[in-house]
């Protein structure tokens, strides 16, 4: 009986770990719906924000606001990148670092001196194993980032690009095209790139004057669009640990199928074999 | 003339309002200015205070705002404030 206990022992603990697992799997799902609302709602006001801005683009301006800064060329950018302060999720933090390590990679061949930042446990264990200097970290933005953690992010990086220190920012998070797909992507955040086709605002009635309006403007802009790649990523990562949870889950179930299967045949082995001593015994007494 | 404009709150987490109304009075950097329906086109930045939206039927809703920018245009206001109280 030796070996059919050992595959009872070993069904019993699959049976525990798809348990926790579909817990995970339903409270990701929960914590998915959720996240996804914020996303939907962070869209009106930062793409009201963006047309604003684009309609108040006029040629000159970039003399008068720093962010509006074109380097001729890029001597020192800043990475910044998002990951989940959690595991569970699949690749999603795995393509994520990847992508910052491609961008990095590539910013250096080009003589272009980098810096990092990350927000998010994976990504910062991940660099600091690989004793990459990073330049500033959070662990403390949840699965609800708010848009004063968008502005605590950026904050130090806009200054730096202010004063000059930086000729770019890059953005390294996940684009949520749907709960099942995640993929990384890199976005250039500063500078803020100018973007055509909006209407002018000449009829407008502007108070302060534009040139003022747009410095006012300006970083809050930015700061909506970290707060939705922040919001992106909440919901990414949710959707990743999804889908990984359902597919260790349904992975358990087979495993447990089969173990019951290879018990089940030991089991009866078992009996085959002590029925032939049992027959083997009683024809010795005859 | 209308008698009413399509008025939009938001902040960057949420649309606190939506809807039509009949007045509104918002705090602009520079003092409060009244909006109403058929108003020009108008571009400000917003500084703290109490916003307050007449939308006819109810009674006056009042919010505090801090910050933002508001954009009036062809009968649509839409108020970008960055954060907003119900109060």
């Amino acid at each position: 009986m030796a070996q059919a206990r050992e595959v009872l022992r070993r069904i019993k603990s699959v049976k525990n770990t798809r348990k926790i697992t579909r817990t995970m799997e339903l409270i990701a799902t929960s914590k998915l719906k959720r996240a996804m609302d914020r996303m939907v709602a962070a869209r009106p006001y930062s793409d009201a924000l963006g047309e604003l801005l684009r309609s108040l683009r006029a040629p000159g301006l970039e003399q008068d606001h720093p962010l509006l800064r074109q380097p001729a060329e890029t001597k020192r950018a800043a990475v910044l990148l998002l990951t989940a302060n959690r595991g569970f999720c699949g690749a999603f933090n795995a393509n994520l670092i990847r992508e910052a390590r491609l961008k990095l990679e590539e910013l250096e061949a080009a003589g272009v001196e980098t810096e990092l930042h990350i927000a998010g446990k994976k990504g910062l264990t991940f660099f600091r194993f690989r004793g990459r200097a990073v330049a500033s970290s959070t662990i403390e933005i949840g699965d609800a980032p708010t848009p004063e953690d968008a502005e605590d992010l950026i904050a130090s990086v806009r200054d730096k690009f202010e004063s000059g220190d930086l000729d770019a920012v890059y953005l390294v998070s996940a684009r949520f095209r749907s709960a099942m797909s995640t993929p990384p992507r890199t976005q250039l955040v500063l500078p803020v790139e100018p973007k055509e086709g909006a209407r002018s605002v000449d009829a407008f009635l502007v108070s302060p004057p534009p040139v003022k309006l747009v410095g006012r403007i300006l970083p809050r802009y930015l700061t909506s669009v970290v707060y939705r790649a922040l919001v992106e990523n909440a919901a990414g990562e949710q959707g990743a640990r999804r889908a990984a949870m359902k597919s260790a889950t349904d992975n358990a179930g087979e495993m447990i199928d089969t173990l019951t299967r290879s018990y089940n045949r030991a089991r009866q082995a078992q009996i085959t074999q002590e029925i032939a001593e049992i027959v083997g015994g009683a024809a010795a007494l005859e | 003339m209308a008698r009413a404009m399509e008025l939009r709150v938001v902040t960057p987490a949420q649309v606190v309002f939506e809807g039509t109304a009949r007045s509104l009075v918002a705090p602009a950097w520079d003092g409060l200015v009244g909006i109403l329906p058929g108003h020009a086109p108008f571009l400000t930045l917003l500084g703290s205070g109490r916003l307050q939206i007449d939308s006819g039927s109810e009674a006056r809703q009042s919010f505090a705002l801090s910050g933002g920018v508001m954009k009036v245009e062809d009968n649509e206001v839409t108020v970008l404030a960055d954060s907003v109280e119900a109060s």
